[in-house]
Parts: C-alpha cells; structure tokens; sequence
C-alpha cells in the first residue's frame, strides 16, 4: 500500500512538474538574475522562449537582462553585443502583438541606453523615436507605471541639455509611484519593475 | 495485478524522471574556448551556458535523436541532430558571423556618411553643420579627400576627372541633373536639399558594376526609410524662406519641403563684383512619400525647381558687360520599390524621370535647351548564406536633347540627340571569411548612339589585419557617353564612349571614434574626345584620341572623442594629372586642378552657450592656366586659394535655433583663373581678366523653428 501511494505521490508530481515546468523554469531564470548570473538568466530565458512561443514574457526578459545589463557597461563592442540581443528578442514580440505597452517600454529603454552610451550620435538620432515609443505606449495603457514613469524620466534626461522645466515631469515621476502602488500584473511573471527606480529618480527631483 | 500496477505506473514516474547528461566544449574557429554561449535541446528547457573554459553539460529528460543547438551573437548559431544518449566530451566549433560589426568592409574607393554605414566618414548632421556648406551636400562632400575645390564651377570634380564624370543616384536611381542652372564663372549648387537624405555614399574610384555612366565617381543618396514624427519645419532667413512638413501614418508617410531663395538683401548688402539686373531666385519643392508592406518599402520622390537671374558680366573680349539671362525649369521624379521574397531574394527597382528646361539669354543671342531623360531600373539579389550574395540587374537609360541656339536676327541653328543605353550586370560578395571579402562583376551596356557595346570588369577585395585595421584595393573598368557639349553634334561625328581604368590601395584604420584613411591611386583615362576649334562647333574636327592619367594620395583623418564636445576632421590630397583633350596641343594638368588640397573642419559644442561653433579652412594650392602670351601650353599657375568659414548655430529654446554663418572671414582676394581675350591688343599683348568670387564674403542668418509633438525636435542636423 506504502507503495502505492509513493508511486501515485511520485506520478502526480511528475505530472506537476510537468504543468509547473513554465513556472519552474521562469523561477529559476530569475534566481539566476538575482544571483547576478546575466548570461545564464539571459540564456535560460532564451531556452524557455525557443519553447514557449505562445507567451511573450521569455523574450521580454531576455531584452530587460541584456539592456540593464548594458547601461552598466562602458566596453562598446560588449555593449554593442548586449543591445543587439536585446533587440533581436524584442522583435520577435514586437512583430507579433503591436499592442503591448510594455514592448514599446523596452523598445524605449533600449534606444536610451544607446543614447546615454554616445549622446552626440545617438541622442539627435533616436531621441524622436523613443518619444514616439511612449506615446505608442501610453495610448495603449495611460495607467501603466513604468509607462507614465520612463516617459518622465526620459524627458528628464533631455533636460539637461534642452533646459526643460523639469518640475511637471516630476510630478509625472511622483504620479507614477501611486500608479506603482495600485498596479496589478497579470501573471505572477509579468513586468512589474520599477518602483525603486522611480522612488530614486524622484529624490533627484528635489 | 495490484502489485503490477503498482510497478507499471512507478516505472513510468521513473521514466519521466530518468536524465541524460550531455557535456563538452565550445571553441571558435582557431580552438579558443567561448565563453557565454547558449547550448540547449531545441524546444526545451533543457540547457546550459559555456563557461570561462567553454565548457558545458547539462541533463535533458528526452531522448533518442533530438536538435542541439549553440548560440552566441557574434558566432553563427549551430544546429545540428545528435543523438542525446551518446553526447559526451565533444567540442563543438562555431564559425564567425559574417554579420558582425567587427567583420571586414569594403571600403577601397568608398566614403559613407549616414546612419547605416559600418565606417563613416561624415555623419549625417555633417552635411549641414560644416561651416561654409550652407545646406549644400555638394559643399560639405568638397571637404573630403579626393575631390577638388573648384569655387567658379560648385559642381564635384573628383581626382582628376571633369564634373560631369560623376553620376548621382537618388534611391539606386540615376539623377539626369543633379546641379542648379548656372552661368560661366558663378558656382552652382547641389539641387538636392539635405533634408530628406539619410544615407550618403560617395565613392572616388573603383564602384561597383551595378553603377555605369560613370568615369570618375558616384555619388549615391539615400531618403530616409522612415520619418521619426510628425512635424512642421520652419526656415526664415536673409536669403529667403522655407517650410517644411512631414506626417506620418501607420504604414506610410509623407514629406514635403519647399524653399524660396532671393538674393537679393544679401545682394544690395554686400559688394558685388557683377551687376545683377535681377537677383537669383529660387522656388523649388521636394516631396518623399513612403508605404511599407510587410516585406518591402515603396517609396515616391518629386522634386521641383524654377529659378531665373539676370546679370552683366565683364568680358575681356567686348567693351561692354555681357548680359546674361536665365531661366531655368527642372523635375525630378522617382519610384523605388525594395523588397524580400521567396528564400532569400531581394528585388530593387525603380524608374525616374527628369526634365529640364534652360533659356538663356547672352545678350541678344539666345539658347532654349530641353532635356528628357529616363532611367529604369531592375536588381535582384540572392543571398545563398551569410557568406555568398549574388546580385544582377539591368539599367535602361533614355535621354532626349534638343538645343536652339538663335543668334540676333540670324537663323536658328537646332542640335541634339537621342540616345538609348541598356546595360546588364552582375555581381558576387564573398566572404571566404570574417577578415577576407572579395566583391567582383561585370557590367555590359550597349549604346545606341555611338553603336558599340563595352565590358566592364570591377574588382574590389578587403583583408582586415587587426582589430582596428584593414587594407582594401580595387579594380575596374568605366565608360562614359562623351558630355552633352559633344554629343549634341552626333549628326556630324560619330562619338565614341571615353574610358578610364582605376586601381585603388586603402588603408583603413578605426578606433574609438577615430578614423584614419589613406588611399592611394592611379587612373589611366584613353578615348577622350578632342575637337581642332578654339571652341566646341558643329563643324570641328573631333576624334576620340585623347588620352591622360591622374594619380595621387588622398589622407583624412577624424576624431570625435580625444577633446569633449569637439569633433574634427582633416581631408590632404595630393594629385598628380595630366591630360590630352578637348584642344589641348599638348599634355597638361587641366586648370581645375590644384597639386594639394587641404581640407580642415571643426565643429565645437559650448554647453553654457547653448550653441555649436565650426570652422572651416579651405586651402588649395595654385591652378593651371594657359597665359596665350607665352609659347608653352597652360604654363601659367594662379597663386593658391585660401577660404576660412565661420558658423553658429545658438539654440533659443529647444526647437528654436538662431544661425549664422560667414564664409572667406579673412577675406582673401582669391582668383580661380584667368580669361584671356582672343586677339592680341595693338602691342601684340592678349589682355586678361581675373576669374574670382562674385564677392568675397557670403554672410547668412537664419531663425529655424521646429513643431512637434515631443517638442524636442529641432533642425541643428539640417544647418
């Protein structure tokens, strides 16, 4: 009897398993972010996206590890390199949903890593679009913290040399912060990063 | 029964749980480890990244036969069918992707400026931002090496060869009339405004054979594949106004831009040395619509120009000034359509037409010309993998010239001339690997006119040394239907195309923002048409017999990072040409060209100031000249041109921009050559008269104001 129900204990875990491997695996690639390990999240993240071409979130996170990964590197042909997977992988997304905000977000963070990489060749170049990226965005989710969030904090940076007011953009960043508060992802691997950054970002304000 | 079940079903847990580890190594092509690189069972989780060693394993729950795959960005990713029980220990060798940034580019003869390019010279902004260019993309390419600075003429003369052996193409697209109407002795200028361009290519020597009709160089333009935002564009300045708009779709956009030109303020301003009894005026448009499908983009460009001036020149032949009255009526129009098909084709086509309509009045003797002229176009490219591309196509070219020239009160005497080129190619880009490429065609055309055919073999090949270095060389043949001056009297002569060989060495090397280029040449020129006639008749003698050679060293070297915020370059040619042509009665360096050219442009960005300040220094050592008064043929020798331009562009706010720019500061009396008259004087002394700038400065100042969206657009890349 012990046995039987080991063997029937086994067998529904093995069944579990199996449902769970999306989430197993997607847990796992994010231990490996968080343990610094950006090549082995980025690849995992990678292998679950050749596997799962119904769910947009592997590639989305293969972008986010490679961009983040990128705006602290100063070596240009690595940097050259991270961004370039970055946007390989959002172009499969890209090509298959157009409605997705968080896809013009990552769409954005890319194009200002390059800009903040070479300013005076990539700032005239790409800064138009990334606003067109937020805009894209934000007619699609107005409410999206990292939406309202990178937007404000984008048209910031510009500030510096364009001379800006800065002060409504900063009640954007603190506007987002509530946002932050309330939003719900919709799956527990869904984008929700943000608040840390947005909370710095808005020390700097003052 | 019980117990059985029991087994059954713990045995199949069992084998769900049961593992196969896979191991081995990643090394490139010379046996060194990778490092970073993504291995895994295709379709499954099941993987693992290469370590500092390259070395790898992993476990896998499947079985039997599956499709391992390794992955690293600048490697071409490896798929291949192993069986996962009997994978251990193996090494696994991934090949260099002939994609990568790092991998050899053809640059023999070539200097690109634009978004796209590997290796840039200029980057797009340049074209404008160069002090002395004055929006004029003719200009701004005068200040890389291998061209000649010929300030009475504004066109492109390029290492040795007269202006009209450069050819432009709009979008792959031949340009029948790339250049402004203008008078002897005033510069014209490029009629394409740099707004709408975001690619430039401008080879010296040594093209590819998808380009014919061409001795000397091509100049290749690109409009932009898409617009970043809607927006309104507005110019106010002492020379005139402009205005442009740009509006995008979701699948299409379009652009217009138009432009009035008087200069008639700037004229009443500053001393003339000519008498202007109308100023030059300008209205022109351009407009660029694009739809993209899913595979390719479609695009339309029009562009429109009417401009008319009314002068007095002096004249060392007649007592009084010559009046001289022009109007001048061009259109431009293009299609292009580049696409994907099939399994890796391409397709580029396109057709264009151009028209222009000149009346010049010369006192009281008049020219009316008209020219029709067409180019089609079809391109196809197939791409066999990474490393073989294959490309043919063919041109139709169609030109219609017809000239009345009416003396006062005289007859009407009409020449002109139709002609009909076709013309095949083909091509191969190989890269036998990521630091060897080899690019080699041919071009066939036929020529209806002159009723011959020619081959043209082209070569080029590149072999990168080092990181930072490569070395590239290029061959090739190139023929040209002997210039409109000639050819409009086909109905008495029978003209033959010219014909010029060119060999390319390059060196290249680039780092950090820094580029150093240096290229050597030679280039044989033969079938160059000559006439017995002080000036070109329906009646001359021609002949085809002329010949000549240019050769030289072209240096430029740019640098945007060794000092913050600014960017320089520095252009040095030297050539060494002589030819036998048009009269000449012997061989000679022709009068535009000038031994050293030395080419020096700054552009500084002052962040407290808000503003870009650029200088440009223009310096060209003495031109031939034939002085009638001494025995020997052109053996006189100007003194040397020297021009220092000033420009500032000063940010307002964000989208509003003040600008202006001075060229020839120090005001230098420069001379391009002299007129000689054609009889002696009463002593037996040909008189002559200076040829020099119509006068010394030209001053601008513009207000330009952007509208958009984002409101952080602005025009400091088109000044």
């Amino acid at each position: 009897m012990t046995k039987v129900i080991t063997a029937i204990a086994l067998f529904v875990c093995s069944l579990l398993s199996a449902q769970g491997q999306f989430e197993q695996g997607m847990g796992k690639a994010f231990g490996l972010w968080k343990e610094g390990k950006n090549t082995e999240a980025s690849d995992l993240f990678e292998r679950i996206a050749g596997a799962e071409k119904a769910s947009w979130l592997p590639n989305y996170y293969v972008a986010l590890v490679n961009t983040t990964t990128a705006f602290g590197t100063q070596d240009k042909d690595k940097m050259n390199l991270l961004l370039t997977k970055a946007q390989n992988a959002l172009d499969i997304e890209m090509i298959k949903d157009q409605n997705n905000a968080e896809l013009y977000v990552m769409q954005a963070m890319i194009n200002t890593a390059w800009i903040v990489f070479d300013p005076m060749t990539n700032g005239m170049k790409l800064s138009g679009k990334t606003m067109e990226m937020y805009a894209k965005a934000e007619a699609i989710a107005p409410q999206n913290p990292r939406v309202v969030f990178g937007k404000a904090e984008f048209q910031i940076g510009g500030a510096k040399w364009t001379g800006i007011d800065t002060k409504p953009l900063c009640a954007e960043i603190e506007k987002s912060i509530g946002l932050f508060a309330t939003f719900k992802p919709e799956t527990p691997f869904s984008p929700k990063w943000g608040l840390d950054r947005a909370t710095e970002a808005l020390k700097n304000c003052k | 029964m019980k117990f059985i079940y029991t087994l059954t079903i713990f045995l199949f847990s069992i084998a769900l749980f049961s593992q196969t580890t896979l191991s081995g190594k990643v090394v490139d092509e010379k046996g060194n480890p990778i490092s970073g690189a993504n291995i895994f069972i295709e379709g499954t989780y099941d993987g693992a990244s290469s370590d500092e060693k390259g070395d790898f394993s992993f476990t896998t729950t499947t079985t039997g036969n599956q499709t391992l795959v390794v992955s690293f960005l600048v490697y071409e990713t490896l798929k291949t069918v192993v069986d996962v029980s009997n994978f251990k220990n193996k090494t696994i060798k991934l090949r260099d992707n002939i994609n990568a940034l790092d991998t050899v580019v053809i640059t023999a003869g070539n200097l690109e400026a634009g978004d796209k390019a590997r290796v840039s010279v200029l980057k797009p902004l340049d074209i404008v931002t160069t002090a002395g260019s004055a929006g004029n993309i003719i200009a701004a390419l005068q200040t890389l090496p291998g061209t000649q600075n010929v300030g009475e003429d504004g066109r492109l003369f390029v290492r040795g060869g007269e202006a009209n052996e450069t050819q432009t193409f709009v979008d792959g697209i031949r340009v029948a009339q790339p250049y402004g109407a203008s008078a002897q002795n005033l510069p014209t200028r490029g009629r394409f405004s740099p707004f709408l361009f975001s690619g430039i290519s401008f080879s010296t020597g040594g093209y590819s054979a998808e380009y014919g009709e061409a001795l000397s160089s091509v100049l290749l333009l690109n409009t932009q594949d898409e617009p970043d935002q809607n927006k309104t564009e507005i110019s106010l300045m002492t020379v005139g106004l402009g205005l442009g708009n740009t509006q995008k779709w979701k699948k299409s956009s379009l652009s217009v831009n138009t432009a009035y030109i008087n200069l008639a303020p700037y004229q009443a301003l500053i001393k003339q040395d000519v008498d202007w009894n109308s100023p030059y005026q300008s209205l022109s448009g351009e407009t660029v619509y694009r739809y993209n499908f899913n595979n390719g983009i479609l695009k339309l460009y029009a562009a429109f120009d009417s401009s008319k001036f009314d002068i007095n020149q002096e004249n060392i032949n007649s007592p009084q000034k010559i009046r001289v009255n022009l109007n001048n009526n061009n259109f431009y129009f293009n299609s292009s359509y580049k696409g994907g098909f099939g399994n890796n084709w391409q397709i580029i086509s396109g057709l264009s037409y151009g028209y222009a309509k000149n009346k010049i009045g010369v006192d009281l003797n008049s020219v009316d010309n008209e020219e029709n002229a067409a180019h089609l176009k079809l391109k196809l490219k197939k791409s066999f993998s990474d490393r073989v591309k294959l490309s043919f196509g063919a041109d139709y070219f169609v030109t219609k010239f017809n000239e009345d020239f009416k003396e006062n009160l005289g007859t009407t005497n009409t020449n002109g001339y139709n002609s009909n080129i076709g013309a095949v190619y083909t091509e191969a880009d190989i890269f036998f690997s990521k630091k060897f490429a080899a690019k080699a065609g041919l071009r066939a055309s036929y020529n209806d006119l002159l009723n011959e055919t020619a081959i043209s073999p082209r070569v080029s090949l590149a072999y990168k040394m080092a990181k930072n270095s490569q070395l590239s060389m290029a061959y090739g043949d190139f023929s040209q239907t002997p210039s409109v001056d000639y050819i409009k009297y086909s109905k008495f002569h029978q003209f033959e195309s010219e014909k010029a060989s060119h060999y390319i060495l390059n060196y290249q090397y680039n780092k950090n923002g820094k580029t150093f280029r240096a290229e050597a040449y030679y280039k044989d020129y033969s079938n160059l048409v000559k006439y017995d006639t002080p000036a070109i008749q329906y009646n001359s003698v021609f002949n085809n017999n002329g010949a000549g050679y240019a050769k030289g060293l072209d240096l430029f070297w740019r640098d945007g990072k060794s000092i913050k915020n600014l960017e320089y370059w520095v252009s040095y040619s030297y050539i060494d040409t002589e030819r036998d042509y048009k009269n000449f009665s012997a061989q000679v360096t022709p009068n535009f060209v000038a031994d050293h050219s030395l080419s020096i442009v700054t552009k500084y960005w002052i962040n407290d100031w808000k503003s870009q300040i650029g200088f440009t220094n223009l310096y060209s050592s003495g031109r031939p000249y034939n002085n009638p008064n001494e025995t020997k043929f052109m053996n006189g020798k100007t003194k040397s041109y020297n021009s220092l331009s000033f420009n500032w562009a000063y940010l307002l706010t964000t989208q509003k921009i003040l600008y202006f720019s001075v060229s020839n500061i120090l005001g230098s009396q420069n001379v391009f050559g002299y007129d000689y008259a054609k009889n002696p004087d009463a002593t037996g002394v040909y008189n002559r008269a200076a040829i020099t700038p119509t006068a010394d400065r030209f001053f601008f100042l513009g207000f330009f104001w952007t509208i958009s969206n984002d409101k952080k657009e602005n025009q400091l890349r088109n000044l």
